[in-house]
Order: C-alpha cells, then sequence, then structure tokens
C-alpha cells in the first residue's frame, strides 16, 4: 500500500496556475526523486504536498487519509515533514532552539529527548553546536541542522527541496550519504533536485518535470543512459508520458 | 538631577513597554497596529469605570477587557485579512483605530472622563535634600517587572519560542506544527495586557481618559519598534525605551523651550536611521553563510 498517493494535482498561487496533472506514488521506506529545470514546478509540488501552497484540484492520499486543502501545520503532525528549499532555518535562534521548533511536529509528545538524541548521533556535529547561533553555522552544518530539525517530529515522509543549493561537492555527499542512511531507518524520502544524477543514483526512481508537467518517470538505471536523461530533463525527442 | 534621570527611565520603561506590545503584533503578523492606541484608551476607560470596585479588581477588569478587545481585533477584523499584503493590514489597523475612537465616543462622550486612580502615585519620597516622586519609582518597577516577565516569556517557555520563530519566519514555523492562530491570539493578547500597563500609568498620570487617549503614545512607540528594527522584539521593547527617555530627558533640559522636544527627537532619529537603516537591532544581524 502507498504511503503516499497524489492523482492530477493542480496547484499555483493565486490565479497563477504552476502544477499541472501532478501525480506521485511513494511507498513507506522508498527514496523517490523529482528532478527539473528552474520553473519546472518542482517546489510548488513539493509544497502542495505539504500545504504551504494551495491546491486547487486533484487528490492527495497520505497515510491512508486526503490531506488536500490541509494546514501545514496539521501535515507534519500527521507525518509529513519537509525541508524547504534555502534550509530556512531560525538563524537568530540556537540549533538547540531550532530542534525544540521541530518537535512541535510531533504526534506523540512523548520520546522528544530519544529523538534529538538520534538526530544528534546522525548529525554529530550538531551536539558540538547545540548552544550556538545557527546562523553561525556553515551551510553544510544549517542543511543537516534543516534535515535534524525535520527528523526530530519523526516523520513517516520527509520531503527535501534542493538540498544541495549552494553546498560544496564534498558536502552534497556528506548530505546524500545521510539520506540514505535516514532511509535505511524506514523513514520514506522525496527529494527534489537540480542535479539529476546525484539525486537519480540513489533514488528508486525520478520523476522528471518541465513547463509544470510531469514529463517522465526514469528507473535508477536510466540514470547512466544520457540520452534518455537528456531527452526528458530539456525536452528533445519524445516524451514518455 | 536624580528625579530628572528617575522620570527618563519611568518614560522609556512605559514606551518600552507600549513599543513591545506593537512589536509582538508586527513580529508575528507584519501588521503595523495602529489601534494599539485604543487598546490603551480601552484600558484607562475600564480602570477609571470600575475604580469604585476598589484598585486590584479594576486593574483586573482593565487587563482583561483590553487583551479581549485585542483579541476581538483579531478575530474580528485581523484574522480574515491574513493573506492580505502588508498595506493592506496597515489600512484597516487605521479602520478600526478611527472605528473604537467613535465608538468610544458614543459610549463614553467625547468629553474627558476623569477620575482617581491610585492617588499615592502622585506623593513625592525624600531622600534627605533630594526627592523624587513615586509615580516614576512606580512606573520604572512596574516597567521592569513587565519587561522581565516578557523576556522570560519569550525566551524560556515554548510558546515565546514559537513566536520568536513565527515573527523570523512565519512559513517555515508553520511547516515545523507552529499552529498560526494560536501564537497569533497570544501575541494579541500579551500586546492587550502592555497595553493595559501602558493605560494605568498614563491614567494615573493625567487623571482623565477621553477617545483619542492613546493615540500620541502609539505614534511614537511604532518610531520606537523601527529605532529598533522592526522584527526584532528586543529591538522593539530597546527602541521604545530611547524613545521615551529621550523626550523625558528633552523636555528637561529644552526647559521653556520644550516646545521644539518632539523637533530634536525627529532630528535624532532620522540620524538613528541614517546610521542603521535596519534599527538598533536588525532582524537579519546574523548573515546566512555558504
Amino acid at each position: 500500500m502507498n504511503l503516499l498517493s497524489v492523482r492530477d494535482l493542480h496547484a499555483g498561487y493565486g490565479k497563477v496556475q504552476v502544477l499541472y496533472n501532478g501525480h506521485i506514488d511513494v511507498e513507506p521506506g522508498e527514496l523517490v526523486g523529482i528532478v527539473g529545470p528552474n520553473g519546472a514546478g518542482k517546489s510548488t509540488f513539493l509544497g502542495a504536498l505539504a500545504g504551504s501552497v494551495r491546491a486547487s484540484n486533484g487528490s492527495i492520499d497520505f497515510d491512508g487519509a486526503s490531506i488536500k486543502g490541509k494546514n501545514p501545520e496539521d501535515i507534519v503532525r500527521l507525518g509529513l515533514a519537509m525541508v524547504p528549499e534555502g534550509r530556512a532555518i531560525f538563524t537568530d535562534l540556537t540549533v538547540n532552539e531550532n530542534l525544540r521548533l521541530g518537535l512541535t511536529g510531533r504526534r506523540e509528545k512523548s520520546g522528544a529527548q530519544r529523538a534529538i538524541d538520534e538526530v544528534m548521533d546522525l548529525f554529530p556535529v550538531l551536539t558540538t553546536h547545540k548552544n550556538h547561533q545557527a546562523g553561525l553555522l556553515s551551510g553544510g552544518q544549517q542543511q543537516q541542522l534543516a534535515i535534524a530539525r525535520a527528523l526530530v517530529s519523526e516523520p513517516k515522509l520527509l520531503l527535501l527541496d534542493e538540498p544541495s543549493l549552494g553546498l560544496s561537492p564534498t558536502v552534497i555527499q556528506d548530505v546524500f550519504g545521510v539520506l540514505a542512511r535516514i532511509q535505511e531507518q524506514g523513514t520514506a524520502i522525496v527529494v527534489v533536485e537540480q542535479r539529476a544524477h546525484l539525486v537519480m543514483s540513489i533514488a528508486v526512481r525520478t520523476l522528471v518535470m518541465r513547463e509544470g508537467h510531469i514529463r517522465a518517470t526514469l528507473s535508477q538505471a536510466d540514470a547512466q543512459d544520457e540520452a534518455k536523461l537528456a531527452a526528458a530533463y530539456f525536452g528533445t525527442g519524445e516524451d514518455r508520458e | 538631577m536624580i528625579q530628572t534621570i528617575l522620570d527618563a527611565l519611568s518614560y522609556g520603561g512605559i514606551y518600552g513597554l507600549a513599543a513591545l506590545g506593537i512589536g509582538l503584533v508586527f513580529g508575528v503578523m507584519r501588521l503595523v497596529n495602529f489601534a494599539h492606541g485604543e487598546l490603551i484608551a480601552i484600558g484607562a476607560y475600564l480602570l477609571i469605570v470600575t475604580i469604585d470596585l476598589g484598585l486590584p479588581l479594576s486593574i483586573l477588569i482593565a487587563v482583561t477587557g483590553t487583551a479581549i478587545l485585542a483579541l476581538l481585533m483579531e478575530f474580528g477584523v485581523f484574522k480574515r485579512l491574513r493573506l492580505a499584503g502588508p498595506a493592506v493590514l496597515l489600512i484597516a489597523s487605521f479602520g478600526v483605530s478611527v472605528f473604537l475612537q467613535r465608538f468610544y465616543e458614543i459610549i463614553f462622550g467625547a468629553l474627558p472622563l476623569s477620575g482617581q486612580i491610585a492617588p499615592w502615585m502622585a506623593g513625592v519620597i525624600e531622600f534627605g535634600d533630594t526627592t523624587i516622586t513615586r509615580g516614576s519609582v512606580v512606573t520604572i518597577i512596574l516597567a521592569l517587572v513587565l519587561l522581565s516577565a516578557m523576556w522570560f516569556f519569550i525566551e524560556k517557555t515554548t510558546l515565546g519560542l514559537q513566536i520568536r520563530a513565527a515573527s523570523s519566519d512565519f512559513q517555515t514555523a508553520r511547516l515545523l506544527g507552529v499552529r498560526s492562530n494560536r501564537v497569533i491570539g497570544a501575541a494579541f493578547v500579551f500586546s492587550g495586557v502592555l497595553a493595559a500597563a501602558v493605560a494605568f500609568v498614563l491614567v494615573t498620570q493625567r487623571g482623565s481618559v477621553d477617545p483619542l487617549f492613546g493615540v500620541n503614545i502609539t505614534i511614537l512607540a511604532l518610531v520606537g519598534t523601527v529605532i529598533g528594527g522592526l522584527g526584532s522584539l528586543q529591538g522593539a521593547a530597546l527602541g521604545g525605551f530611547a524613545v521615551g527617555a529621550t523626550i523625558s530627558l528633552l523636555n528637561s533640559f529644552l526647559g521653556n523651550y520644550r516646545v521644539y522636544t518632539y523637533t530634536w527627537l525627529f532630528i535624532l532619529v532620522i540620524i538613528v536611521l541614517l546610521v542603521r537603516p535596519g534599527g538598533l537591532i536588525s532582524n537579519k544581524a546574523v548573515k546566512e553563510r555558504v
């Protein structure tokens, strides 16, 4: 049974529609990628799933219930957490305070300290800096904090919007290594990226978006097929969907 | 000289409380609430009309009533404008302000309503050759207690943490599970409580209240929130304190020329903003690193 099942989703901002016929299925523990050029509608798609962007048509079923039209604060309590583009950590607050905010979205209030200890194990650098202002962390450390903050709510599904944005190649490898470990622990992940090869190497399948539509669904093996990837990404040749 | 310093501290404290009340609501809603003055006015009206019940009960009624009116503003007007831009919110707050001024006129009359609230505050305390007014001492203590309580609430409680987060980035706070209605409602309630405290001090000084009672201090407190740094709660309190203390000091030092107090105040305000356009405590003090 799918953890997340989306059909014919339309979403946008005011009268401007950005996403058309969005669809995605995610099973528990799966890692699914979404790639595409700037302006393809990837972030709008994630925003609509998390409740921060208004979905006009279509259905979003999560964990057996419809979440379309629900508030972000209700959706996170159902077990769907999001790490927004640009990390969006609270730079004026300490690392510890950022993590405490992440606890707000927990379904069960017990086990909060255990959840914080677990993310500290996953990201040991946060232990060192727990009382430091988050704005003083490096970009990679801030990305780790943003992921950790989402994880302390113990989500069933984690949405990540461009986690590699503004990071050095070494740090990107570290961040994606952590995503694999999170997935191993049973959390499903949907990751939006512009670096197609990077996400396709760890995703069970990857949706390619262009101009607000999902144009193709590629398998992990397709990551090696440059022609197929280019055709889906840039619209050259025939779209697969 | 001691009285001058105490006056500056008490003025600063009371303007700091007013600015913090405005800053709390601005932080979570990006709403510059001009109707904060009418919260101060209703606090003063409630104190005067209920003072015969005894000061403690009168204060309780004033604080509760002001907090309820603040919540009514939120639920009746501003909640319906959540998706509107700052300009719409600003104009709406003007509308609420004028509506309440006319409403007070109908209920309490256009002329000042007089009453003695805590007359013991008008007395003096003597230290040898020095005399200081009780009012300034009580005001300083009240401001210190309330600012400390607000500091504790904002810095040490979970709801305070959520308000700070919502003040910084409302959308991200909601994604983490922070309930928007709860933090905005809390900000309005605390804004109302602080307005009632300001009303208490002002009405004990003036002895009367009229429909425009809170307008002047609200405008100057708004200046304080801008000087302190819009979006920063510490900045709002600090900026409000700076404006109040400066007014008091200018009044003392200008003597017969005190008619120019506001001229000098706004010259200083312009200089501060030219040097620090983001205010004394900028909300973006920490630069993003990559």
